[in-house]
């Protein structure tokens, strides 16, 4: 009996003399990594902004009821637009887009794919030029796919194949009007 | 040395572990795409494999066979989440290629499948050298692949432009049933190739 | 009521518009492995799906509040790991117990749930989607069901294409994965059903 205790503790020793240098050696290269991570990050979403806002000379982040604004000011301090990162689901994973948004206006300026699992050559497609050019002067209102070319500003045109990523981005951005006229007031 | 070469040879093509062995499918049909993917994804398998057999085949008299493959897997995680966060750091652009897959490296059959197979029974010279040509094995069938989709997938090779600007991608190959149907299609063009070149053989 | 139909429409795009074997390549290795037969192929789903629900309640509550409270993301794949390596564990015993004859059958596949990537995708799913406690107990059984809805598929045209007269080289394994690819495309049909 003794002797059956004495190896049932062997091998839990062993597992955990192992699980124990393992998370040893993984908090040791989580300390040295995620400096890097974050800055690509940082990196990542400051290319966006500079993306969204036009004419942009520097942007201040913003908190309002723990939702993150970037603020975007030209070279006379003037506010240019607000920018906001948002999430939602696609085709085949989580979508987030920053948008940058005219809250005077009640319009879009232009949007930015940051992350997204879509197929590539299909779904993927939502990050191409032609297809953000249509958010473009879009308003703060609930937005429509046709399946021709767009002659209002609230349309989108669909892409062959991608219907369901179309959709997501579409229902993404439809929300941001309701988010920056809560804290911006705004619209005429 | 003949030994250790006739090792390395093995998981070129009498062992491959794709269309010989048939384990590790799920990154080999997810991430093969595009050439660059699919090389990444070679190399951050092999990194793991090599780690864990090196680490694995040092410490294996330590080990009491009850909790071995507890213990392998604990080994092959920590090498995995190293990986992860490496990429992530240095490789942005691959480690959001790869996403969901370098975690998957975990629950490869393939690396566990060779700490079981060899690095446990063998020293650590063999096993660096079966992990090394494991790695390569892998790696030459995932680029192999990932060729022939990106190229009538996008009609480019490696990002670069083949059939020029009037070439109409065919989707297929990038969708998950044309992930099926290519290397079904290989692995029977292997299997086709591997009895001619054994019945001129014998 | 809105949150009920969300949830369906949660299910029904985890099990067919985003099944984990056709269209996320989650789960290959017992899906050509274990699917010779349709008897064991449902074995082994009901098998997955049990411990795919099980996962999702235990990976939830250890992300949740102690990997995210503590700040210790980096130990996430290796807690989950161990987490499924202890379930199965688990449901081998339970197995071996109840259904010696179950027990045989599924054998040698038991061990291998551990390492059935669908299983730790799911896992690793669950706090990349951001799901709640509901919404993961709803998305690990979705996608088990979707898992088992795939290999008895597959095992049931396996069984079928014995008697066809397939090319000496593409037997077995290749011309299973080129089923799989029909499948696959097939599939993809789903994705008209709904919009999440």
């Amino acid at each position: 009996m003794a002797e059956k205790n004495n190896s049932i503790a062997k091998l839990v020793i062993t597992l955990t003399i192992i699980g124990a240098f393992g998370a040893l050696f993984l908090a040791g290269v989580y300390e040295w990594t995620i400096p890097h991570i974050l800055e690509h990050e940082a990196r990542a979403r400051e290319q966006a902004i500079m993306e969204v806002l036009p004419d942009l000379d520097y942007y201040e982040e913003v908190t309002h009821n723990d939702k993150i604004f970037y603020e975007g000011y030209d070279e006379n301090d003037n506010l240019v637009g607000v920018a906001v990162s948002l999430k939602g689901g696609g085709y085949a994973g989580e979508i987030e887009i920053m948008i940058g948004t005219d809250p005077q206006e009640g319009k879009i300026l232009n949007i930015y794919v940051l992350n997204h699992q879509e197929t590539p050559g299909l779904g993927a497609r939502i990050t191409e030029e032609q297809f953000r050019e249509d958010f473009k002067d879009a308003p703060f209102s609930e937005l429509e796919i046709v399946q021709r070319t767009p002659e209002e500003p609230y349309e989108i045109e669909a892409i062959a194949g991608a219907t369901m990523s179309v959709e997501a981005v579409k229902n993404i951005v439809s929300d941001v009007g309701d988010i920056v006229t809560e804290h911006y007031g705004g619209g005429n | 040395m003949k030994n250790y070469l006739d090792i390395f040879k093995n998981g070129l093509w009498n062992e491959n572990p794709i269309f010989k062995l048939i384990i590790g499918l799920c990154p080999t049909l997810a991430v093969t795409n595009t050439v660059v993917n699919g090389f990444a994804m070679g190399m951050a398998t092999g990194f793991v494999l090599i780690s864990s057999e090196i680490v694995i085949s040092l410490i294996k008299k330590w080990i009491p066979n009850d909790v071995r493959i507890p213990s392998f897997i604990l080994i092959i995680v920590t090498f995995v989440t190293f990986t992860d966060y490496f990429l992530g750091a240095f490789f942005p652009d691959i480690a959001d290629a790869l996403a969901l897959f370098i975690p998957l490296i975990v629950v490869n059959c393939l690396i566990l499948g060779r700490q079981e197979a060899f690095a446990s029974q063998n020293p650590t010279r063999k096993a660096i050298f079966d992990a090394v040509g494991m790695t390569v094995g892998f790696t030459w069938v995932l680029v192999a692949l990932s060729a022939i989709r990106e190229l009538f997938g996008f009609g480019t090779l490696a990002g670069v432009e083949i059939f020029g600007a009037g070439y109409t991608d065919m989707i297929i190959m990038i969708l998950p049933g044309g992930a099926f149907l290519t290397l079904g299609v290989l692995v029977g063009f292997l299997n086709f190739l591997d009895r001619k070149v054994g019945s001129d053989n014998g | 009521m809105d949150s009920l139909q969300y949830l369906l429409l949660l299910f029904i795009s985890t099990v067919l518009i985003n099944n984990f074997v056709l269209i996320q390549f989650l789960g290959i290795c017992p899906f050509l492995g274990v699917s010779r037969y349709v008897e064991t192929a449902f074995s082994m789903g009901l098998a997955a799906t049990f411990v795919m629900t099980m996962t999702a309640f235990a990976t939830y509550f250890i992300n949740t509040f102690i990997l995210e409270a503590l700040n210790l993301e980096f130990l996430q794949y290796m807690s989950f790991i161990i987490v499924i390596a202890s379930l199965v564990q688990f449901v081998e015993m339970f197995i071996k117990k109840v259904s010696p004859v179950l027990y045989k059958a599924l054998g040698i596949y038991l061990p291998l749930i551990t390492t059935n990537c669908a299983i730790m995708g799911m896992a690793l799913l669950i706090p990349q989607n951001d799901y709640n406690f509901i919404e993961s107990i709803v998305f690990g059984f979705g996608a088990g069901v979707g898992f088992t809805l795939a290999i008895v598929l597959i095992a049931g045209l396996r069984q079928e294409i014995q008697f066809g007269d397939v090319p000496q080289d593409l037997k077995g394994m290749p011309i299973t994965l080129i089923l799989a690819g029909l499948m696959a495309l097939a599939f993809m049909g789903f994705a008209g059903l709904a919009v999440v």
